[in-house]
């Protein structure tokens, strides 16, 4: 069977002053949710914005919702709806001024769910939009995005800034959209724990390259970090997919990508002990992902 | 369902900006009421001048302060990027600044063109030979603040607009002065009939040519931009 796509990038290249995007490739299936991953810098926003159309690519193709970005962005972005960190609205007007407006652009604004929203999140209607805290900004902006029922949500960092407890309302909010099955919703963030917590896929991307791009689960059974005792303090083996070694006496740490069971079995015939295998969480293959990463950029650039 | 959100984006920025620009149209029906009070009271020349200036300054400020508002800190204050989540394109965006700004502009400058019309040929502060003189003066006005409106655009800086207030300006008032040291013109400002000989045609011809180049090329040059947020 066909899986409809709700954005379909194929070789994208984007070149800065500073900052190469190289050879993006990234699918998401409609009705998932892919969380981007990444350090500052690396290239999020650039691919989102890359997908909203207000980038174009130097090279590559796009497709988002099934029309060609960025020549068919009228239409596409009709059914998108977008809430970025940078974004503002006027804060010489009201929460309300701003409904009335996108209510004027989108057929499919929803007057009911706006109300709903508002009440959720605490929005006062008459209320200035200068008077709002950043919280309540982020909300105010997720709520005008989110009652247009858009097919795809993009979010650039939508819970940067924002206290526990907001954060854990704006990201109810992204998962209660996700009931109707074909919306999909695409967000970077470089907090873990969001990504952790909604998304069904995760892609990772450094300086400018996707280091990784596959489902959560899979993305999370594939690191594992061996505890080994290392009696003889014997080589380590050569395998492709260790990520990080921390050495302290006899006893190390080896952190492994790709793991299978087959993994630790060659450690063992190397003549270590395998005391103990765990999984990572997030966050540590995040910073372990950056480090080994940032090494194999340095390699290439002193070699 | 493809139908241009233009007309809601020129009349957003009409509703955010109506108190301000309210405030100038004021400003501009004060001047005319203060110079019909003065008017006689003063000799004509001082009149004219100060007269000239007064009526101006409401129009040129409007012009200068929503531009800026509406292009310059479009950017500066990051709402563009929620403006260009809608679903339009840069084309669209420039059209519609353009459509805000060059009508609220263009009204309160044919409005008060007609007052100074009124002021120098109505109660005779000139001979009618002048006609085509002043309507080179405001015609340049117009194209002055079509290049400072399209620097604004494009550029969304704000030292960049100012320095194209200042340089448009300067060059607004230097080249009427030129004009009005051309022999063909100058012969005829304090003439009993209006002349409209090849010069004087030629100049206003090249005055609309600058207002419509200088938006014909924003529309093409922000067509062109590659990245725009």
């Amino acid at each position: 069977m066909n899986i409809p796509m709700a954005v379909e990038c194929k070789a994208i290249n984007k070149r800065h002053s500073h900052f190469q995007l190289q050879d993006v490739d990234l699918s998401i299936e409609q009705g998932t949710v892919m969380g981007l991953v990444g350090p500052n810098g690396a290239g999020k926003s650039t691919i989102l914005r890359i997908i909203m159309g207000l980038q174009k690519p130097d090279s590559g193709s796009l497709k988002v919702l099934g029309h060609s970005m960025p020549d068919d962005q009228i239409a596409a972005k009709r059914r998108i709806g977008f809430v970025a960190e940078d974004m503002r609205l006027y804060e010489s007007e009201t929460i309300g001024f701003h409904m009335d407006f996108i209510k004027s652009i989108f057929d499919t604004w929803d007057q009911d769910y706006a109300a709903t929203l508002l009440r959720r999140f605490d929005l006062i209607k008459d209320q200035k939009i200068k008077g709002l805290s950043h919280g309540q900004r982020v909300k105010a902006t997720l709520m005008l995005a989110l009652a247009r029922r858009p097919q795809l949500l993009v979010f650039d960092e939508p819970t940067t800034g924002l206290d526990p407890a907001v954060r854990k309302e704006v990201l109810d909010e992204m998962m209660n959209s996700l009931q109707d099955e074909t919306r999909s919703i695409l967000f970077s963030s470089h907090n873990t724990l969001d990504i952790e917590q909604i998304s069904d896929y995760i892609t990772f991307i450094y300086d400018g390259r996707i280091i990784e791009s596959k489902d959560k689960e899979s993305f999370l059974d594939s690191w594992r970090r061996l505890r080994l005792v290392n009696i003889d303090n014997k080589p380590l083996p050569d395998l492709p997919n260790i990520k990080q070694i921390q050495q302290s006496g006899r006893l190390c740490a080896v952190t492994v990508n790709d793991y299978d069971d087959s993994t630790a079995d060659q450690f063992t015939k190397a003549g270590l002990t395998v005391e103990n295998i765990e999984h990572l969480t997030l966050e540590e293959i995040f910073i372990c992902n950056v480090q080994y990463a940032k090494e194999l950029k340095n390699s290439r650039i002193n070699s | 369902m493809t139908h241009s959100i233009i007309p809601q984006l020129v009349k957003k920025d009409f509703l955010i900006w109506r108190k301000m620009i309210a405030v100038f149209c004021l400003m501009s029906l004060l001047a005319i009421a203060g110079l019909s009070l003065v008017y006689g009271h003063i000799p004509h020349f001082v009149f004219m001048n100060v007269g000239f200036t007064i009526l101006i300054i409401p129009v040129a400020a409007c012009g200068v302060a929503l531009l800026i508002q509406t292009n310059v800190f479009e950017k500066e204050k990051s709402t563009q990027v929620f403006i260009m989540s809608l679903p339009i394109t840069v084309r669209e965006f420039t059209l519609a600044k353009l459509l805000v700004n060059l009508p609220i502009f263009g009204a309160l400058w044919v409005g008060t063109a007609g007052v100074a019309f009124y002021f120098t040929f109505g109660l005779g502060l000139l001979p009618i030979g002048a006609v085509p003189f002043i309507t080179m003066i405001f015609v340049g006005i117009f194209a002055g603040y079509s290049c400072i409106l399209c620097v604004s655009l494009i550029s969304q800086s704000l030292g960049k607009t100012i320095f194209a207030i200042m340089f448009f300006e300067a060059a607004t008032s230097a080249s009427l002065w030129i004009i009005a040291y051309l022999d063909p013109i100058r012969n005829y400002i304090y003439g009993p009939s209006i002349v409209w000989n090849s010069t004087a045609l030629t100049i206003v011809g090249f005055q609309v040519l600058i207002i419509v180049s200088v938006i014909a090329a924003t529309i093409l040059i922000q067509n062109k931009k590659r990245d725009f947020i």
